[in-house]
C-alpha cells in the first residue's frame, strides 16, 4: 500500500519535472496557435497608481490594435495585469509569478525601484522585460534582457544642465531630491552635469519619499536665493515641495524631469506655483508632430483623457515588443531578446535605437509649464 | 535662526494635525483599552469626505469637514457594534477586526474614488503671513487654531458633561460602571465615534496641504500612534504633547539629517519610550487584555 502511494508520488514528480517551464517550449515556437501571453506590470495602487494606470492605458491601446489588425501572425496577443502597488516586494513575488506562468515578455513597471528588484529574476527566466523606469542603474544592471522605453535620467539632466547653464547663463542653482531609485539617479545624475560645467550647487538638500514637510530643507536654500530649484522627486512630492518653496518666498525658477511636466504635480502645486517649471522631457507635448497628433486623437476616443507622456512610452515599448514577436514568430527567450535589441522605430518619443546597455532614446526637449500644461521651450 | 524658526513652523503645523490623530487613538484605547488599527484609514476617508463634498459639493469648507466629520462618526459607530459581542471576550480578534475594517476600508475608497487620488486647493486665498522673514502660511494658522479648539471642546465634553464623565467612570472600571448604571457599550460607542470623528478633521485639515489618496491613511495613521505612544498613551494631554513634539523631531531631523531623518525620528522615539515606556504622561489607562 505505501509502495502504491510512494511510486504515484514518485510519478507525479516525474511527470512535473519533465513539463518544460511554459513559453519557452510548449507555447512558443511557430507552431504553437495560442494566445502569447504577455504580462503589464504596473502600480495600479498607491501613491504611484497614476503612472501605472496611464502606462497600464498605453500598452492595452498598442495591443488591443495589433490584435485587431490579426495579432502576431495571425495569433492573439492576451495581455494579463498585475498590480505592482509601486512596491519593490510585491514587483518580485510578482516576477516569480508570471516566469511560472509561461508569460515570454513583461511591459512595466513605471518604478525604477520596483524594476531593479525584478530584473534579476527576469534575466534568470530568460523574460525580456521593457521598462518606463529611467534610473540609471538600470542600465549599469547590463541585462540582456531589460529595456528602457524612455532616456535614464543622465540624458534628461544632461539636457537640462545644458539649458540652464550654457543656453541661459544661470550659475546659482540649488537641488532637492529624496533618495529613493528615481530621486537619487536625478540628483546624481544632475550634480555630475553641474559638475562637468565646474558648478557647485549653492544648496543640495535630500529628503526620504515619504517626507511631507520640507519647511526646514527649503528654508536653507531660500538663505542661498539661488535662480533654479531643481526638484528630484515623483510627481506629487515634487509638487509639495515647489507649493512650500513658493509659500516660503524662494522666487527660484523650478526645473526637473519628466514628473513635473504632469499634471499631478502642476495641481498639487498649485497652478501659479508651477508656472513656468523647466521641464526636461522626450515628449512635450500632444500637438508636436502628426504621428503623435494622430496617437493623441486615437487615446482620447478611446479613454476619454488627455494622453501624456507615461502613455506614450508606455505605448511606444508595446509597438516596439509588437513588433520583434513578428520577427521571432511570437518565440520568447534569448531570441525576442535580441529581437527588441534590433527593432528600429520611429516612436512618440523619439528614434529607438537600443544600445548594450538596453537604452533605446537618447535625446530629450526643454518644455516650460504654462496653465499647468507643458509647452515646448522653443513655442513659448 | 531663520531657519530654525521656520522649521519650527512646519512641525507644529503637521505636530497639530499628528496631535488630531493621536487623541483619536487615545480616546478609543483610554475607554475600551483596544488600540484602533483602522483609525490611520479613517483619517484617509475623512480627508477624501472632506475634499469631495469641497470640491464636487461646492461646500464651504468647514460645512464639508462637518459632514466629513459626520460620515466617519458613522464609520466609528459601525466598527464598534461589529466589535461589541467580543468585548470581554477575545481582545486579539478585536485587534484583528480592526486592521480588518482598515483594509476595507482602503479599498472602498479605490472602489468609490479610484486609486489615483487628487490635489485638494487651500480653502484659504490670502497669502502667508511675513514676520522678520519668517513666512508662517495662512492655512498652518488655521490647521492650528481649529487643532487647538478641537481640543478644547474635548477636554470640555470629558470633564464638565454628563456624557464625558461616564466615558471616563466607564475607562476606570467598566465593572462599577455598569453597576451605577452606565451603558459601557453606549458609552464605547461614542468613544469610537469621536475618535473617529477626530481622525476626519485631521483629514480634512491635512488634505489641502498633501496629496488625497487611498494609501495616505498608512503614514499619518503610523505618526500618530507613535505620537500617542510618545505622550503616554491613553492620556489627551498626552497625546497633545506627543503629536507636537513628533511634529517637531520630525522636522527638525528633516534638515539636519537628511536622507537619515526617518531614522533619527525613530531612533530618538525609541530611546524615549525605552527610557520612559508608558510615555511623557504616563499614566495607568485601561488594559482590559
Amino acid at each position: 500500500m505505501h509502495f502504491t502511494r510512494f511510486s504515484i508520488a514518485a510519478a507525479a514528480l516525474i511527470a512535473l519535472a519533465a513539463c518544460a517551464p511554459p513559453g519557452q517550449q510548449a507555447e512558443s515556437g511557430a507552431t504553437a496557435t495560442g494566445p502569447i501571453k504577455i504580462a503589464n506590470v504596473n502600480a495600479q495602487s498607491g501613491q504611484l497608481s497614476s503612472l501605472g494606470q496611464w502606462e497600464h492605458k498605453g500598452v492595452k491601446l498598442a495591443i488591443e490594435e495589433a490584435n485587431k489588425a490579426g495579432g502576431v501572425n495571425g495569433r492573439q496577443i492576451q495581455l494579463d495585469l498585475f498590480d505592482s502597488q509601486g512596491d519593490p516586494t510585491v514587483g518580485t513575488n510578482v516576477a516569480r509569478k508570471i516566469s511560472a506562468e509561461g508569460y515570454i515578455a513583461m511591459l512595466g513597471t513605471a518604478e525604477s525601484a520596483v524594476t531593479l528588484a525584478m530584473a534579476p529574476i527576469l534575466k534568470d527566466a530568460k523574460i525580456p522585460n521593457i521598462t518606463s523606469g529611467q534610473s540609471p542603474k538600470l542600465a549599469e544592471l547590463k541585462s540582456p534582457f531589460l529595456f528602457l522605453n524612455a532616456p535614464t535620467s543622465v540624458t534628461f539632466d544632461e539636457t537640462l544642465a545644458k539649458y540652464l547653464v550654457d543656453d541661459k547663463g544661470m550659475k546659482k542653482i540649488a537641488l532637492i531630491s529624496n533618495n529613493g531609485a528615481y530621486g537619487a539617479g536625478e540628483h546624481d545624475a544632475f550634480l555630475n552635469s553641474l559638475k562637468t560645467r565646474n558648478i557647485t550647487p549653492s544648496a543640495d538638500e535630500i529628503v526620504t519619499p515619504d517626507q511631507k514637510d520640507f519647511n526646514s530643507n527649503l528654508a536653507k536654500i531660500r538663505e542661498q536665493d539661488p535662480e533654479v530649484l531643481f526638484i528630484g522627486a515623483e510627481e506629487v512630492q515634487s509638487g509639495l515641495i515647489a507649493k512650500q518653496a513658493r509659500e516660503l518666498g524662494i522666487k527660484a525658477v523650478f526645473a526637473g524631469g519628466a514628473p513635473v511636466g504632469t499634471d499631478v504635480y502642476a495641481t498639487t502645486a498649485g497652478l501659479d506655483n508651477a508656472e513656468g517649471t523647466i521641464v526636461s522631457s522626450p515628449y512635450l507635448s500632444n500637438e508636436a508632430t502628426p504621428e503623435i497628433k494622430e496617437f493623441a486623437a486615437k487615446y482620447k476616443a478611446a479613454y476619454n483623457e488627455e494622453a501624456r507622456m507615461h502613455v506614450a512610452k508606455a505605448y511606444d515599448g508595446a509597438s516596439i515588443l509588437i513588433e520583434a514577436l513578428k520577427q521571432t514568430n511570437a518565440e520568447g527567450g534569448q531570441k525576442l531578446a535580441d529581437a527588441i535589441r534590433g527593432v528600429k522605430r520611429a516612436g512618440l518619443l523619439g528614434t529607438y535605437n537600443y544600445d548594450a546597455n538596453g537604452v533605446g532614446i537618447h535625446e530629450t526637449k526643454i518644455g516650460l509649464v504654462k496653465d499647468g500644461k507643458v509647452v515646448p521651450e522653443a513655442a513659448s | 535662526m531663520q531657519v530654525f524658526l521656520q522649521t519650527l513652523i512646519g512641525g507644529v503645523t503637521f505636530g497639530a494635525v499628528y496631535a488630531l490623530v493621536a487623541m483619536g487613538f487615545s480616546i478609543v484605547y483610554r475607554t475600551m483599552g483596544l488600540v484602533n488599527f483602522a483609525h490611520g484609514s479613517v483619517v484617509m476617508i475623512g480627508a477624501y469626505a472632506a475634499s469631495t463634498f469641497y470640491m464636487a459639493s461646492k461646500l464651504p469648507f468647514a460645512v464639508a469637514v462637518v459632514v466629513a466629520i459626520a460620515v466617519t462618526a458613522l464609520i466609528g459607530l459601525v466598527i464598534e457594534r461589529f466589535l461589541r459581542p467580543l468585548e470581554n471576550k477575545d481582545f486579539t480578534l478585536m485587534l484583528i477586526g480592526t486592521i480588518g475594517f482598515g483594509a476595507v476600508l482602503e479599498a472602498g475608497a479605490v472602489l468609490v474614488w479610484g486609486a489615483t487620488g487628487h490635489a485638494v486647493p487651500s480653502p484659504v486665498a490670502t497669502g502667508p503671513i511675513d514676520v522678520a522673514g519668517i513666512r508662517i502660511p495662512t492655512y498652518s494658522l488655521l490647521v492650528i487654531a481649529v487643532a487647538a479648539a478641537a481640543t478644547g471642546l474635548l477636554a470640555l465634553f470629558l470633564q464638565r458633561t454628563k456624557r464625558g464623565a461616564a466615558m471616563q467612570a466607564a475607562a476606570m472600571d467598566h465593572q462599577a460602571a455598569t453597576a451605577v448604571g452606565i451603558h459601557v457599550g453606549r458609552s464605547n460607542a461614542m468613544a469610537f465615534a469621536i475618535g473617529a470623528g477626530l481622525a476626519a478633521l485631521a483629514g480634512s485639515l491635512i488634505g489641502p496641504m498633501l496629496y488625497v489618496n487611498p494609501t495616505m491613511g498608512g503614514t499619518l495613521g503610523i505618526k500618530g500612534f507613535a505620537a500617542a505612544m510618545l505622550g503616554g498613551f491613553g492620556s489627551m494631554p498626552g497625546a497633545i504633547v506627543g503629536g507636537l513634539a513628533f511634529g517637531l523631531l520630525d522636522s527638525f531631523a528633516a534638515g539636519n539629517f537628511q536622507e537619515y531623518s526617518e531614522l533619527v525620528t525613530f531612533l530618538v522615539f525609541a530611546l524615549i519610550v525605552m527610557i520612559r515606556p508608558t510615555g511623557i504622561f504616563g499614566e495607568a489607562t485601561v488594559n482590559r487584555a
